[in-house]
């Protein structure tokens, strides 16, 4: 825990200034977090401040403060995949209006802003992101939880509050669809993998 | 495929998971990550707070309406003599204002024939 349950129980009291401190407390890792989620640094403090207005306007419905962190990670969880839904949707309609010369041109001139370090990186999140593209949006997060956060099953077993079996089987599915969609890529594209790592 | 393949691409993917994670450091927060969050809590709280004195006033405006039906329905209005007569004195009473017409109508008189 990063924070005392005194100060969560004064925050739950209306106690601002306690707020304040849970927040600053665990901004940056609820950032991190969301960053790995959705994949667009762009929007990550947008969807972090979701988590922490929902934190603010629930707070008073956690019972035991003993179970705060999985409660945060749940609040996380479902503001990531509130923000990838309506991403998708968005997606969806702007796509449609572009012709697909337009979308790599578009995506050519982003790219050139951006030194090769950056550039890398960003190849890596879309090649990710298109991966983890052909899961559904709460697989995906489910995925990213497990294999890139490395929380292990206990902890997501108390942030989803479903049995561990139900994880492992949801778990195994997702990660072979991936899995499928990654033996199907460019295997050019592959071997760059490796070679990043 | 080859299971050996298969396990390639398993550890493949393991590492390009943990290239991904390296990619995706955590950003620092902007210095109005705080008063951005505020506003965003007073708006919201702002937000709620109109909409429950608007519940308020509708519940209030509800009960008055009820309370006013209640008294307008409780206040005996059925002051005149008609309705307080028995059916057979109302009858004989002679307030049938349009006996003597429907009289007429049923029995014309010889010469109108």
């Amino acid at each position: 825990m990063l924070v005392d349950f005194e100060l969560i129980k004064c925050a739950q009291n209306g106690d601002g200034v306690a707020f304040n401190e849970i927040v600053l407390a665990y901004r940056k890792r609820i950032l991190g977090t969301i960053a790995r989620l959705i994949a667009r640094p762009e929007d990550v403090e947008d969807v972090g401040q979701e988590v922490f207005l929902r934190l603010y306007f629930s707070l008073d419905q956690l019972r035991t403060p003993e179970v705060f962190e999985p409660w945060l990670h749940r609040l996380t969880v479902n503001a990531a995949y509130d923000y990838l839904r309506k991403q998708r949707r968005r997606m969806e309609s702007r796509m449609s209006d572009l012709s697909e010369q337009q979308v790599v041109m578009a995506d050519a001139q982003a790219g050139g802003k951006i030194d090769q370090e950056q550039q890398e990186q960003k190849r890596i999140r879309e090649m990710v992101d298109s991966l983890l593209g052909t899961v559904s949006e709460a697989d995906r997060l489910l995925l990213t939880l497990k294999e890139v956060e490395g929380l292990s099953l206990k902890e997501l077993e108390k942030i989803y509050r479903v049995n561990e079996n139900a994880l492992k089987v949801r778990l195994f599915r997702a990660r072979q669809r991936v899995l499928k969609a990654f033996g199907a890529q460019d295997p050019r594209g592959k071997d760059s993998a490796k070679a990043e790592v | 495929m080859s299971s050996s393949y298969r396990g390639g691409d398993e550890r493949s993917l393991d590492a390009l998971f943990q290239a991904y994670r390296d990619a995706c450091q955590a950003p620092e927060p902007s210095p109005n990550f705080m008063p951005l969050l505020w506003q965003r809590i007073e708006a919201r709280q702002n937000y709620s707070f109109f909409f429950g004195r608007l519940a308020k006033g509708i519940v209030t405006a509800a009960v008055a309406i009820c309370l006013g039906m209640a008294v307008y329905l409780s206040v005996p209005r059925h002051s005149s003599a008609l309705f307080n007569e028995s059916y057979v004195e109302a009858l004989s009473g002679g307030h049938n204002l349009d006996a003597d017409q429907l009289h007429a109508d049923l029995f014309p008189e010889p010469d109108e024939m």
